[in-house]
């Protein structure tokens, strides 16, 4: 018998300590938190704590990795429950009051089973979708730095630092942002539950690594210049963040002015571009009825590009004729007007434009390669105004991108660069009623393939038509509370039944779950702190050996 | 407990047991109820039988219940009864593994001590090595013949005092617990019984 040598080092004597770290991986240790008694790979396997974990430790969101024979298995918790070995203990409880009974209850009698879900397999290939499950008494461990890093990689080029996994704090998940863009995104959350925050740290790491070009519809102005946080603060916008590849556009020049808000120039659109497609995705919330919207057509067949100035200028005589030449009726026409008439109130909205607000935003993002910040102002308040200039830019910058595209399977250097265009409210362009017809709804049907997908931000995922959510294929989401949403955002999600206790148990602020495209399996994350470190981060430029040689004089060329 | 005490020498023995006498005169800490002790077994220098003292028998005989009914005995009668009569006192042992060179196993020993050897207590080394796992427990709680529940409480109270330190023995009585709540897991009161005979 091997017996160890010192009798008073009860520490050589009993190595299973349930407090010792028993699992070390690069130095950093893990601990056993227990072993796997039972469960499947689709009901999530349960796993018996060790009598020292205490189980208020645990959390459900929180990684644990399970060391099969051959593999690791890394895995999230999803339930945490109690156990007895004896069903007597609920009705003739002992006296934990007593140190001894206690210790001897706790842990053994009584016990703490959690439920993981596996996510990922590792092993020496790297991480692998996890198709098996490891036996039984398989040793369970908290997460290290180190499983982590194995799955959700090193920070790189493509890969973004988005924040840290909870309970591993000095932990990067690094989100890959060339997969983010090239799938629709979705971030979802309860109001005040940090949507913009979240939204904010994703473009700057989009901006910042170069993985594509955005264009925010910024409805609340949180994304352009300085913004003041919900604590008072004030934080950097994406503008001043990125002065070279961000420009700031405003449809309310006075409000900018207001806000000492920087913006790169105003944005008009003239009466005579705004086409009938265009009022018809305002029907459910400036409440258009179909006839209404059929007399739109008509009023611009009949008076071809004004037919807007001419309705809201129109005078009796002019509608009676409408009326009697046409088979609109009297009562339809002067609805559809005095809803029209609102567009008055709205300044961006003038005569005649003089530019080609398109045409602007074309140049920046797709020949500057700059991201674009169109700030709303005191009209982010008004939905129909949001609609209409985000619908009136989305469908024409939409027609540009496909021929843009259709022209560069001739000639590669003609393909734009990858474009994201975030727009706030999503539920509102991409309810069912609407989905299907608006330009919002094709883009994310369909336009990632000419390099358009959609960055939605909403608080009613459920309201979302159900095929557009399909095609979302990341979705970040803070906390949701209701069941609709939150069956809305796990809807076509690998291992959903076990998420869902982890959304609806996520902090009100500060915390998020990532699944889907950009990441190898879902994710809770802390978000990173939108701080002087984050922009120092995401503005540290990486040495680049072609602008290296320049600054050095050798302009660009090697010197031999 | 003095390393290599004599306990005694085996009277009778089985596997699952012996039964070892001493003179009247000779009782002292070392029978204690719960007391750990060992015996060679038959016809081998290194295997020792280990086991619990779970009974400790004064037997009576004609003369003691006379003496007992006497009415005025002088002391030096009953002094000489107590301290010379014959019949030795019988201490029972209940096995509960068996010590092959430095190898603890808890199980009955192959073969059980021949009569007459020599019974010791066994030493505080050999206690902690001996309990470094609590498989013997099951020996003691299946024994029909012996009071199990005050026995494995008595035999955990006194291997514990080999623990030094108040932390390291404390530490050793939970683990002995939590190997009872688990080995008792059907059956609560008891569980709570023999937890409540470990904290007097």
């Amino acid at each position: 018998m091997t017996t160890p040598n010192d009798p008073n080092n009860l520490d050589e004597w009993f190595p299973a300590d349930r407090q010792a770290p028993v699992y070390s991986a690069n130095g950093v240790a893990a601990q056993r938190l227990g072993v796997v008694v039972g469960g499947s790979l689709s009901r999530g396997l349960a796993v018996k704590l060790e009598a020292g974990v205490n189980v208020e430790e645990m959390a459900v969101g929180r990684y644990v990795v399970i060391h099969g024979l051959h593999q690791r298995y890394f895995c999230m918790i999803n339930d945490i429950a109690l156990e007895s070995t004896n069903a007597s203990v609920q009705s003739d409880p002992p006296n934990i009051d007593v140190p001894f009974i206690r210790d001897v209850f706790t842990g053994n009698v009584a016990y703490g089973v959690i439920t993981v879900t596996p996510m990922l397999v590792i092993d020496d290939s790297g991480p692998k979708p996890v198709k098996t499950i490891p036996g039984h008494f398989m040793r369970v461990f908290t997460a290290t730095e180190s499983d982590v890093n194995d799955v959700f990689g090193e920070e790189n080029k493509t890969n973004f630092n988005v924040g840290s996994p909870l309970e591993l704090e000095e932990t990067k998940i690094n989100l890959n942002l060339k997969r983010l863009v090239e799938r629709s995104v979705g971030v979802f959350g309860k109001s005040g539950t940090g949507k913009s925050f979240l939204t904010r740290v994703l473009l700057a790491g989009v901006i910042a690594k170069q993985q594509g070009v955005s264009l925010i519809f910024d409805m609340h102005n949180d994304y352009g210049w300085q913004i003041t946080s919900e604590n008072g603060h004030h934080v950097k916008g994406l503008g001043q963040l990125f002065q070279q590849r961000v420009s700031i556009l405003t449809l309310d020049a006075q409000s900018s002015d207001r806000r000492n808000a920087k913006y790169d120039f105003e944005i008009k659109l003239g009466y005579d571009e705004i086409e009938p497609e265009d009022i018809a995705m305002l029907k459910s919330t400036m409440s258009l009825s179909d006839t209404m919207i059929d007399a739109a057509y008509s009023l611009r067949k009949m008076w071809g590009k004004g037919w807007i100035k001419r309705l809201i200028d129109g005078s009796a005589e002019d509608l009676d004729h409408i009326t009697q030449n046409t088979n609109i009726g009297g009562g339809t026409l002067a609805a559809l007007q005095r809803r029209i008439e609102r567009f008055e109130r709205w300044h961006f909205l003038v005569e005649e434009n003089e530019g080609d607000s398109v045409q602007k935003i074309i140049e920046l993002l797709v020949n500057q390669q700059k991201s674009v910040v169109l700030e709303f102002g005191r009209y982010g308040n008004q939905l129909e105004a949001y609609m209409l200039v985000a619908n009136y830019l989305t469908r024409r910058i939409h027609h540009r991108y496909v021929e843009m595209m259709e022209k560069s399977l001739g000639d590669a250097s003609l393909e734009p660069p990858q474009l994201l265009i975030t727009i706030e409210e999503a539920h509102k362009f991409l309810e069912p009623q609407v989905a299907r017809q608006t330009t919002f709804g094709i883009i994310a049907r369909e336009m990632r393939k000419y390099k358009v997908t959609l960055l939605v931000i909403d608080q009613r995922p459920s309201a979302i038509d159900e095929e557009v959510m399909s095609q979302i294929g990341t979705r970040v989401t803070a906390l949701l509370d209701n069941e609709r949403d939150i069956n809305a955002v796990l809807n076509g999600i690998s291992g959903a039944a076990g998420l869902r206790e982890v959304l609806a148990r996520l902090e009100t602020k500060q915390q998020a779950i990532i699944m889907g495209h950009a990441v190898p399996m879902p994710v809770v994350i802390k978000p990173r702190t939108y701080d002087t470190t984050f922009y120092e981060a995401v503005t540290a430029q990486p040495v680049n050996v072609q602008t290296s040689r320049k600054s050095l004089g050798s302009g660009g060329k090697r010197r031999i | 407990m003095s390393d290599n005490a004599i306990v005694g020498r085996v009277l009778r023995a089985s596997t699952r047991g012996f039964d070892c006498g001493t003179h009247s005169r000779n009782i002292g800490e070392q029978h204690d109820f719960g007391a750990f002790v060992k015996a060679p077994i038959a016809n081998s220098t290194h295997i020792y039988a280990i086991g619990l003292i779970y009974k400790i028998e004064i037997k009576d005989d004609q003369l003691i219940s006379e003496l007992v009914l006497g009415e005025a005995m002088p002391d030096s009668v009953l002094r000489d009864q107590r301290e010379n009569r014959m019949i030795p006192v019988e201490i029972k042992v209940i096995n509960v593994g068996y010590m092959s060179g430095t190898q603890m196993i808890h199980s009955m020993p192959p073969r059980p001590p021949m009569s007459l050897s020599d019974v010791y207590l066994c030493t505080a080394e050999e206690i902690f090595y001996f309990t470094q796992t609590h498989d013997y427990f099951r020996l003691v709680m299946g024994a029909a013949e012996v009071p199990s529940d005050d026995l494995l409480a008595a035999a955990i109270r006194y291997s514990a005092q080999v623990y030094p330190g108040d932390q390291d023995r404390y530490g050793y009585m939970v683990r002995c617990g939590r190997r009872i709540a688990h080995d008792l897991a059907h059956d609560l009161n008891r569980v709570t019984h023999v937890l409540g005979l470990l904290q007097n």
